[in-house]
């Protein structure tokens, strides 16, 4: 912890760097949220289709989707 | 004492409002176990931590001859100053003189030994002054303890006097034009008709004919401590959960410095909460920071005399009030004492 005057810090939320995987769902979930709709339906589908998956490369289902946001969100 | 009632209303509307609470910094800053030296209300401070996680804030000036404490020694539960080694406890009292054992002063309270409390990520203390050492009856802010309600702080050091970054957030037009190229400012009319309704705890400036599409209103909110409450939309890209609100505050660091907290908070549970908190980690916050980097650069770049050559508009009503409510509270609390 800096004691320099001014604090300017951007990133505040972060207890790390996003990586590329992380990166890359947020930056789809904006898209499907634009195109798709709010409907946690419509995430799955919009994401299915735009073949972005979980981590171990499977499809998201609706369960998977929720823990992983609990997980990433929490 | 620091802070006292002989004080000018000068000063005091200069350096911040006594014999009230105040945010002071993240509470981050002050790891279990460290010492932080801050100023605030143009005073010197110490905030210390026991390992526990206990936090206490002292003036930051030795009893014996004035030494600052912060750049003594922490002993666990009490400070020792380097001049002499003096030793003081969270309550301020002085609990040894090591090179005059016995002394008088040992067991006198003569460091001033602020209330604190911990909210929401952020230190706040209680600043009376010498006639009003009890802390005032706190409210806090419901958006930052109502459990529907998810928030974020953001903390930043600005050079622009406290009143400059407050009545920055009593005046909700600057969000049509300097946050036009911003991510939730872009829509909405750039002229309007406002209106102040008072509150039991402040009052609204609003637009009376727009609501939902810009920053199209603000409350100050006077519960014990000074806050503004205002909401503004989010694009389709947040997600479910509707607008994000902001309540924020302002340290009154000292004549020319200020610290804001802003709490970025929105009412959403279960998986929509989580997926906005995900996606505020990784892209949003970057989106709100461009935003007030926008307010920073210009309100650091005001001259000093601003608020001595102006023509004020019906916008600026929100102003207005806010000025003549402290410059009063300054006026009653540098007579307090007389
Ligand atoms: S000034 Fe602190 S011990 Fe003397
Ligand atoms: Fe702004």
């Amino acid at each position: 912890m800096t004691d320099t005057w001014p604090y300017l810090d951007v990133h505040q939320s972060r207890t790390h760097e996003p990586t590329p995987y992380e990166h890359k769902l947020a930056a789809t979930l904006e898209e499907v949220f634009t195109e798709e709709g709010h409907e946690l339906a419509d995430v799955v589908r919009g994401l299915t289709s735009r073949q972005v998956h979980a981590a171990d490369g499977t499809p998201w289902t609706e369960e998977s989707f929720r823990a992983e946001m609990n997980r990433l969100g929490a | 004492m620091t802070l006292s009632t002989s004080a000018t209303a000068d000063h005091i509307y200069a350096t911040g409002l006594r014999n009230q609470w105040h945010a002071v910094v993240p509470s981050h800053f002050v790891a279990p176990g460290a010492m932080r030296k801050v100023t605030v209300l143009g005073e010197q401070w110490l905030l210390f931590r026991r390992s526990d996680g206990t936090l206490s804030m002292l003036a930051d000036r030795c009893p014996h001859r004035g030494a600052p404490l912060s750049l003594g020694k922490h002993l666990g539960d009490r400070v020792a100053c380097w001049y002499h080694g003096v030793e003081v406890e969270t309550d301020g009292t002085v609990s040894s003189v090591p090179g005059l054992p016995g002394c008088s002063l040992e067991g006198k309270k003569l460091v001033t030994s602020l209330p604190v409390r911990e909210v929401a990520g952020a230190i706040l203390a209680y600043f009376g002054d010498e006639e009003h050492p009890e802390p005032a009856a706190l409210t806090l802010p419901e958006p930052l303890t109502d459990p529907e309600v998810s928030a974020f702080l953001c903390y930043a050091e600005w050079n622009v006097p406290w009143r400059y970054a407050v009545e920055n957030l009593l005046d909700p037009m600057h969000g049509a034009f300097l946050h036009h190229e911003s991510h939730t400012m872009s829509d909405g009319d750039t002229t309007a008709k406002f209106r102040i309704r008072e509150t039991a705890r402040g009052y609204f400036f609003e637009k009376t004919d727009q609501r939902g599409v810009n920053f199209d209103w603000v409350e100050l909110c006077r519960t014990g401590v000074d806050w503004v409450d205002l909401s503004i939309p989010y694009p389709p890209s947040a997600g479910p959960g509707g607008p994000f609100g902001i309540v924020g505050m302002a340290c009154p660091v000292d004549e020319q410095r200020t610290g804001v907290f802003f709490w970025r908070y929105r009412r959403v549970e279960d998986w929509q909460r989580a997926s906005w908190r995900f996606l505020y980690r990784t892209l949003i916050e970057k989106r709100h920071w461009d935003v007030l980097e926008q307010d920073r650069v210009m309100l650091e770049s005001m001259p000093v005399d601003a608020d001595q050559q102006e023509n004020l508009y019906q916008h600026d009503l929100g102003v207005v009030r806010l000025r003549r409510l402290y410059r009063a509270a300054a006026e009653a609390q540098s007579s307090a004492g007389a």
